[in-house]
């Protein structure tokens, strides 16, 4: 299936965590366009610029955490899928993100299979 | 875990050098359990009785068992039972050390007596590692080097040496804890966590090493200290440091939350009083885990 008219938004503060996360994704998705982000400020500012079909953020990262940028992201747009890819996963934590409007949590590390099936539920394909 | 605990002590008590606990570390993993081992660590045999039975398979063309039920050592249903039994990973890097010359099977049986008995493990049922006996593994491991204990220092190293076996690899080995005050830095890492726990942990290593750390972390081969390289210290870290979080807040009900990872640029860390430094003795270099506590 073609992702070509489909976009993601990745932003984590280490680039090996966005280049894993991006391969997994583009093994699984012809044609999608990914945005890359280092910090929360960064998330928002290019969600306004972009408004990618699906946000990836981490949870510690400099500048802005990832729960507040979920709240930015979410006040400027309702509709927004965020899904927080995190090793932090307390249930406060959880319970933070899906009150800022995250819709799904991942734990990392990173689990391929994870990945495809969240791209399957929020983006579609098979 | 128990292997890993049993290479430190090896070395604590100078029964070994580093080099020859390397070497056996990488035999371990193509090594099979003789049956005399096995015998030695139930208490079915003793060493002089495995040594004969293994001069005289020099001269019988006979299996070990068949030998020493010949001889009375062992019935049959002991060699059936040994057969089917669980093997300890420590006890395989034990015999590898006794193939290798570094110490004898009469030595191995000493030494293993000497561990259990160390470590408060009377039951002998060391086949199945189990949490309460890693947990005081872990405790000694902080007893014997004179620093204090807290049951959040002990679930951090479990954590660690399970991560470490996880992400980067079971060939290691743990040295003992020691109290640092100032510390001179390779390539360091370090995030801190805050809340009821405050403290600093540092992951600290040569360039060359951190190219292996990272190589094994992310599963990719590495070859010139990068920006992918520094991210697997990083990430490392930081993945260990969020789990230690989740565990912290699913068994106390205690919530910390973490700065995100931080190069160390300085050349000499002055650390709080209560510091201590694990060296991790990996085949390609040896790590250093640096821990900082600054009271709640």
């Amino acid at each position: 299936m073609s992702y070509s008219d489909k976009s993601v938004l990745i932003c984590d503060d280490s680039i090996l965590a966005r280049k894993q996360l991006k391969d997994a994704i583009c093994e699984f998705c012809d044609g999608i366009t990914i945005y890359e982000g280092k910090n929360g400020q960064e998330a928002v500012d290019l969600y306004q610029e972009h408004t990618p079909d699906l946000v990836l953020l981490d949870i510690v990262m400099p500048e802005m955490d990832g729960t507040t940028a979920v709240e930015k992201i979410i006040a400027s747009d309702p509709n927004a899928t965020v899904v927080i890819v995190s090793s932090v996963g307390t249930q406060l934590q959880l319970k933070k993100a899906i009150t800022a409007g995250a819709k799904d949590f991942i734990q990392k590390p990173i689990d391929i299979s994870q990945v495809h099936n969240l791209i399957k539920t929020h983006l579609g394909g098979e | 875990m128990y292997s890993q605990l049993f290479g430190s002590y090896l070395l604590r008590k100078e029964a070994v050098t580093p080099e020859q606990l390397a070497d056996a570390i990488a035999k371990v993993g193509d090594a099979h359990i003789k049956l005399g081992t096995l015998a030695i660590h139930q208490g079915l045999m003793v060493a002089s009785e495995v040594d004969e039975v293994c001069f005289l398979q020099t001269r019988e063309d006979k299996r070990f068992g068949e030998i020493a039920i010949d001889r009375g050592y062992l019935t049959e249903d002991q060699v059936r039972d040994l057969l089917k039994s669980q093997i300890p990973d420590y006890l395989l890097l034990g015999q590898c050390l006794v193939e290798s010359g570094a110490f004898s099977n009469a030595d191995l049986e000493t030494l293993m007596v000497d561990y259990q008995t160390e470590n408060e493990m009377y039951d002998m049922d060391m086949n199945v590692e189990n949490k309460e006996k890693i947990t005081k593994l872990i405790e000694r491991f902080f007893l014997v080097a004179e620093i204090p204990v807290t049951e959040y220092s002990v679930m951090y190293m479990e954590l660690m040496f399970n991560n470490l076996i996880r992400f980067i690899g079971d060939d290691f080995t743990p040295l003992a804890p020691v109290p640092c005050s100032e510390y001179p830095v390779n390539y360091c890492v370090s995030q801190a966590l805050h809340g009821k726990v405050n403290c600093i942990s540092r992951i600290d290593m040569p360039k060359e090493s951190a190219i292996a750390f990272a190589s094994r972390y992310a599963n990719q081969e590495f070859t010139e200290f990068d920006e992918y390289v520094q991210a697997s210290l990083e990430d490392f870290i930081n993945l260990h440091n969020g789990l230690f979080i989740v565990n912290i807040s699913n068994e106390y009900s205690v919530e910390l939350t973490l700065d995100p990872p931080m190069v160390e640029s300085d050349e000499t860390l002055t650390l709080s009083e209560a510091s201590f430094v694990i060296p991790i003795i990996y085949p390609f270099g040896t790590i250093h885990l640096i821990v900082s506590l600054y009271g709640e």
